[in-house]
């Protein structure tokens, strides 16, 4: 990609962002004792600011989408750009220096890696029936994948899809138009109350192996029989839901891909997150391993000369700062046009291990104020990021299956032998 | 002048071929018993056949005027090969130590011979505690008269007394330049190894494949190399590029121990099946997988910007050092943890590399020192 069309293409970003919002401020500049000391990693709101939030969002999406930015890397026939990821990349760190409405709860899910899928796998009518809705902000997508039983074994998923006829699905793929019925549980789903539709995967033959028996579909969240629960997660907040599917109708032309083809929709969808998932936040991360803010909490609380302390610091930031410089070459690598490495699912790894010892130090750190809140700035609050680690290693990919990936798919190293292909009911 | 990536792999590729040739495991288990360290034919033929040696001198002074990029895959290539050669200390510590004085008729009087291979060189720093901190120092520098011709004085007009210690390749170096302690501070001096007054002795070391010796210094003529009182300064840059220089070191072994490890877990069977499809085993690979790249993206980061003479430099030395240090302890010790039994025996390469390893991790000080050394040069 040629140098002066990126720049011509920040500029034109750049033009967008200076007509339709404001800087941001300085955020790497800060004084000790002053500002929000919020290190909340998941927003956990009240369900009416939580609305606020998510109208926002829309507001902005529908901005970005009426001035050519709703998304950058889509067909125009769906109201995309054409261009590239890296252009994507571009217009992000572009839109790093602006203050405008976080569009995560849109983006990271729906348009990053359901929106793609559609893209895949869905029919003519049903790609222009959702796309250009999704990138306007009008259609918010989420993804119902896992379940209490099927995890990091996500192939095990057992909602049934069943045919409205009653009839069990035919592998040929020929059958269409009628209707499934859809009975089931899923769990862990983020912006499920806010969403228009989810990507649900279903097992549509119990007596094929496991991964030949799923089908996806579009579900509707205003269907009959839909019912969002939200999940109290370990930090006291409900960032997730349970979705409960009860006798849920969903018409054929909702399928995405074949009859027991939905894994290969399913892959689409998963090849998606490794590429969000992992990428550097603001805010509490940012400050969970910045220099200063560590070093500044460090005096303030009188730790600053302590040898070991210290120690754990540099160590830290060398693991903070070394997966930057990794991020830096695979962003290098993608600009040359070459082949990617392990980069993403090494820096995956790190980002987890990275917060969750960057939270631990700071605890060591704080001492009692991290147990007890003694109403100081600055203190109590990096409970909340604590509480919120151990997802990071779980989420998106456990620490376990990352490494197996690792293993199994970089150094070549063998599977277990023969897993089990069986569903367990 | 940096070359682009495929000019790099060419560049990787014929060290490793040469290497392959000339310093296969067993020649480097005979120069590991041998004086002197390293084989003064596979030196020259370095020099002769792939000019090594000048890779990062400059033009004006007779070498190819490449940078830190080219010079950390060299140096990856040959921590990877565990080579015996005076490279690291005529390379990353002597020519940068002249470099970084400033010192151009110094410059002009050694690195020609340096770049073509017929120079050998060393750096004589750390005296009994190790440190190579300035600061530390006590060997000392005296004006030879009063500038005058006294006999044996040599051209410098300074003589050196005292000791050093931990001097890679002290005994083979042909110019040994020291920082010892004048009025003014630390200071930068050039000795010729025939020098009157200079002893050297070989000590015996846990890492064989790098030499290092005592020197004791008697009055020994001495030519003053750069300002008097520079040696803080002139230091502070040369261990910035010389722990670059050994995390490319440190990578290379690096990734040759997860090789080595990935390789015996695909093909060593146990209870019926490769050992490598045991997840414990697998884990332990893929943690040395992530340490093997991130200590290549730091090495490779901090490289850069030495080559652009960016300002972030210092800053990712100290991350590249720590980074990959700790990568080559951590994948080495695995190493020999994934070797089982056979890994622990003499015969098996990984001690070899535990060795380079852990010697690395503590050259310059190890981790009570390069911590604090990231902490300063972030400014915090």
């Amino acid at each position: 990609m040629a140098h002066d069309d990126m720049q011509d293409f920040a500029t034109e970003v750049r033009r967008f962002l200076d007509a339709h919002a404001v800087k941001a401020p300085d955020r790497t500049a800060f004084t000790w004792g002053e500002g929000d000391d919020s290190m909340a990693y998941f927003s956990s709101l009240p369900p009416e600011a939580d609305r606020e939030h998510v109208r926002r969002a829309r507001a902005w999406q529908r901005t970005r989408h009426e001035n050519g930015f709703g998304w950058i890397t889509g067909p125009p026939e769906y109201g995309g750009r054409g261009l590239t990821p890296l252009h994507d990349l571009v217009y992000d760190a572009v839109e790093a220096g602006y203050d405008v409405p976080d569009t995560g709860t849109l983006s990271v899910v729906g348009l990053g890696m359901i929106g793609p899928t559609i893209l895949a796998h869905a029919q003519p009518h049903i790609k222009d029936r959702w796309l250009p809705a999704m990138y306007r902000g009008d259609a918010i997508a989420c993804q119902l994948f896992s379940e209490p039983g099927a995890g990091s074994d996500l192939a095990g998923v057992t909602t049934r899809a069943v045919r409205d006829d009653g009839g069990t699905s035919r592998s040929s793929g020929a059958e269409s138009g009628g209707a499934w019925v859809l009975d089931g549980q899923k769990v862990w789903t983020s912006v499920a109350q806010h969403s228009e539709i989810g990507l649900a995967l279903t097992r549509t033959n119990p007596t094929a192996s496991k991964h030949r028996g799923i089908t996806a579909f579009l579900v509707p969240m205003d269907a009959p029989g839909v019912e969002v629960r939200p999940l109290r997660q370990m930090t006291g907040g409900a960032d997730f839901n349970e979705v409960f599917l009860t006798g849920v109708r969903v018409p054929d032309d909702h399928r995405l891909g074949e009859v027991d083809g939905g894994w290969t929709v399913a892959l689409t969808t998963l090849m998606n997150e490794r590429a969000t998932v992992g990428s550097e936040g603001a805010g509490p991360v940012a400050a969970a391993l910045s220099p200063d803010r560590l070093s500044a909490l460090m005096r303030a609380t009188w730790t600053w000369d302590d040898r070991a302390l210290r120690a754990r610091l540099a160590e830290l930031l060398v693991d903070a700062t070394a997966t930057g410089y990794l991020n830096a070459r695979a962003t290098r690598t993608l600009r040359a046009g070459a082949a990617p490495g392990p980069e993403r699912s090494v820096s995956k790894l790190m980002y987890g291990q990275n917060l969750t010892r960057a939270a631990h130090f700071v605890s060591d750190v704080l001492g009692p104020r991290i147990i007890a809140d003694t109403g100081e700035w600055g203190t109590y609050a990096w409970a909340e990021l604590l509480l919120a680690t151990p997802a990071l290693r779980i989420l998106g990919g456990t620490e376990e299956i990352m490494k197996n990936i690792l293993a199994e798919r970089v150094l070549g190293l063998p599977k277990e032998p023969a897993a089990a292909k069986e569903v367990r009911p | 002048m940096t070359a682009d990536e495929s000019t790099l792999r060419e560049l990787r590729l014929s060290v490793r071929e040469f290497l392959q040739a000339k310093s296969p495991e067993e020649a480097v288990r005979k120069l590991m018993e041998s004086e002197p360290r390293f084989d003064p034919a596979v030196w020259a033929q370095a020099a002769d056949q792939l000019r090594l040696p000048g890779l990062s001198i400059p033009e004006e002074y007779g070498g190819d005027g490449f940078g830190m990029v080219e010079l950390g895959v060299v140096l990856e290539e040959m921590g990877r090969a565990l080579l015996c050669a005076p490279f690291f200390a005529t390379v990353l510590l002597a020519s940068q130590a002249l470099l970084a004085s400033q010192d151009r008729a110094a410059c002009a009087r050694h690195l020609p011979g340096i770049a073509t291979g017929r120079t050998t060189a060393t750096l004589a720093v750390a005296e009994n505690s190790g440190s190579w901190d300035p600061a530390l120092i006590s060997a000392r520098a005296t004006r030879d008269g009063d500038g005058g011709d006294g006999e044996g004085g040599g051209e410098g007009g300074w003589r050196l007394s005292g000791r050093k210690s931990f001097v890679v390749d002290g005994t083979t170096a042909d110019l040994i330049l020291v920082v010892a302690r004048t009025v003014a501070g630390p200071s930068l001096f050039a000795v010729d190894r025939r020098a009157e007054g200079l002893t050297t002795e070989p000590m015996r070391t846990l890492d064989a494949t790098r030499a290092m010796a005592r020197l004791t210094l008697d009055a020994v003529p001495a030519t003053l190399v750069g300002a008097d009182g520079a040696g803080g300064r002139i230091m502070a840059r040369v261990l910035d590029i010389a722990s670059v220089g050994l995390a490319a070191e440190q990578a290379g072994g690096a990734r040759r121990c997860l090789e080595e490890s990935a390789e015996h877990a695909r093909t060593r069977h146990q209870f019926g099946r490769p050992i490598g499809s045991f997840q414990a085993v697998k884990h332990k690979c893929a943690d040395m997988l992530v340490q093997v790249e991130l200590a290549e993206a730091a090495s490779r980061e901090a490289a850069l910007l030495a080559a652009e003479g960016s300002e972030e430099f210092p800053v990712a030395a100290a991350v590249a050092h720590a980074c990959c240090s700790r990568a080559y302890l951590f994948t080495a010790m695995e190493n020999i943890q994934v070797h089982g039994g056979i890994g622990f025996t003499w015969e098996h390469p990984a001690h070899l590399y535990f060795r380079r390893a852990k010697s690395s991790q503590l050259l310059f000080g190890g981790p009570a020192v390069y911590h604090e050394r990231l902490l300063d040069r972030l400014g915090i």
